[in-house]
């Protein structure tokens, strides 16, 4: 044992590192898993270096290890692999230096990686992260678009030139990142905090090319998707091909199914949309004008409808009724002038017939006396006597003689 | 006749409101049974509210037929 330190007796620097030395070595084997961040392999040198990253805190661990171990067959070590290591912590006492000596390397297989996302998908859908309720509608016609993408990438290209061929008035802003490896979902995380404190931006796209599983691993990352779930504006992701699901899928408001698909998905077709309201256009004018052209046609009869068509009827009317009624009376006046004609002309016959005249014409004669008094009876008369015989022809005056007088046959 | 409604101010009765006044009117006259100063005030009436319609439809007319020719226009 060695005496405590004073500053009167200070421990020198090869028993403070020996005494650290001997606790880490104390510490014994374990098992790490993490990603591996950096590679460093110098030629001719028996070691390898790594560093090896968590991937979910922004904190890595130094790895060293013999280049036998990192080159064993069949275990591929790339930057960005997410590995599971068996080390021993060491301290190299020569430089004062910590790290983990790994004696074995594995690499975390596909089916591992796999379960592992599952198992954090089920995490942030329990958690209600991916619920439909919470997908934004996108805007019909953004005026700026945020991209999030590699430079330069095939992605980039095939959402620029799609969604500016569909919709020329498009603009982007686009942020380009590290798509792959373990800085990857950290910057994403970053474009994504960028474009959504930018007011101008109205729809958000990551995208990014086809890859391998492991390739697509940071966009399955917990950090991004939740990232993803607070943004406030509206994220399209189309990230891989087709058939490729990572979990930002299941958080984003809308999932592409390619960088082409989100250009489809972010903005209309213009001349589909210039068709689209032409023809709404024609339809409303032609309505109009139906209506229209209806409504004159309607005032059209209605105005040629002869009671507004022609006034001068309201008098005919009036007119033939007034002529009517004086014809009626006309002819009620002359009726009545010819019926009293008529009355006279009776009265007038019947007096004629009356009259002795057409008696005395047809051989009668009119006997009377010297008073004027007719003579009705024989006896009335004396012999002698002076009578006046009226005959048609005139007056002649008779005398009174019985002895030629005989007996009437009748 | 609608230059006579040129100078006068948009009137108060809208088209739909004349359109019903005048097929009344219409159907009044061709009832019959009215006295000739009834018959003739409601003939006057009838043409009033024609013009009247008449104006609304040509102004229509007219507002189409330049909202048609703003959209031919070359932009």
């Amino acid at each position: 044992m060695t005496a405590p330190s004073t500053p009167e007796s200070p421990w020198p620097v090869r028993t403070v590192a020996r005494k650290v030395a001997d606790w880490i070595g104390r510490l014994g084997e374990v098992w790490v898993e993490g990603q591996i961040a950096q590679l460093s392999r110098r030629s001719g040198a028996a070691t390898v270096f790594l560093t090896l990253r968590d991937p979910a805190a922004d904190l890595s661990l130094p790895v060293t290890c013999h280049r036998d171990v990192a080159d064993r067959p069949g275990l591929e070590l790339t930057e960005g692999a997410r590995v599971i290591v068996r080390a021993r912590p060491d301290y190299y006492v020569a430089r004062g230096s910590f790290s983990l000596r790994a004696t074995e390397i594995r690499a975390v297989g596909l089916g591992e990686l796999l379960a592992r996302i599952e198992r954090i998908r089920r995490l942030l859908a329990a958690e209600g992260l991916f619920d439909a309720a919470r997908k934004r509608p996108l805007p019909f016609a953004p005026r700026v678009v945020g991209l999030i993408t590699g430079r330069d990438s095939a992605a980039e290209r095939d959402v620029l030139v799609t969604t500016r061929r569909r919709w020329p008035a498009v603009r982007f802003t686009t942020h380009h990142c590290v798509v792959q490896g373990p800085s990857a979902a950290a910057n994403v995380m970053e474009g994504l905090r960028r474009l959504d404190a930018d007011p101008d931006v109205e729809v958000i796209v990551v995208a990014r090319g086809g890859g391998s599983v492991e390739d697509l691993l940071p966009f399955s990352d917990e950090g991004l998707v939740r990232a993803i779930a607070v943004c406030r504006t509206p994220v399209v992701t189309a990230v891989g091909h087709e058939t490729d699901t990572t979990l930002v899928d299941h958080v984003a408001d809308v999932r592409a199914a390619t960088p082409t698909d989100a250009a489809h998905r972010i903005v209309p077709e213009i001349g589909e949309q210039r068709r689209l309201v032409d023809g709404l256009r024609a339809r409303s004018r032609h309505l109009v004008a139906g209506r229209l052209e209806q409504q004159e046609r309607w005032l059209e009869s209605v105005r040629s409808r002869p009671a507004l068509a022609a006034p001068e009827r309201l008098l005919h009317g009036r007119e033939d009724d007034v002529l009517g009624l004086r014809t009626r009376a006309r002819r009620t006046l002359t009726h009545r002038v010819e019926s009293a004609e008529r009355d006279l002309e009776h009265a007038r016959a019947r007096v004629a017939a009356l009259s002795p005249a057409a008696t005395l014409e047809r051989g009668y004669a009119v006997v009377q006396r010297a008073d004027g008094s007719l003579v009705r009876d024989p006896a009335e008369v004396a012999d002698a006597e002076p009578l006046r015989v009226r005959v048609a022809g005139g007056r002649l005056p008779v005398r009174v003689d019985r002895s030629t007088d005989q007996e009437d046959p009748a | 006749m609608s230059s006579t409604d040129e100078r006068a101010p948009e009137p108060t009765t809208s088209y739909e409101q004349a359109r019903e006044e005048l097929a009344d009117v219409v159907r009044r006259l061709e009832a019959g049974g009215l006295t000739l100063e009834e018959s003739l005030s409601l003939w006057e009436r009838g043409e009033e509210l024609a013009r009247l319609c008449q104006h609304w439809l040509d102004r229509a007319r007219e507002r189409l037929a330049a909202a048609t020719q703003e959209e031919d226009r070359p932009s």
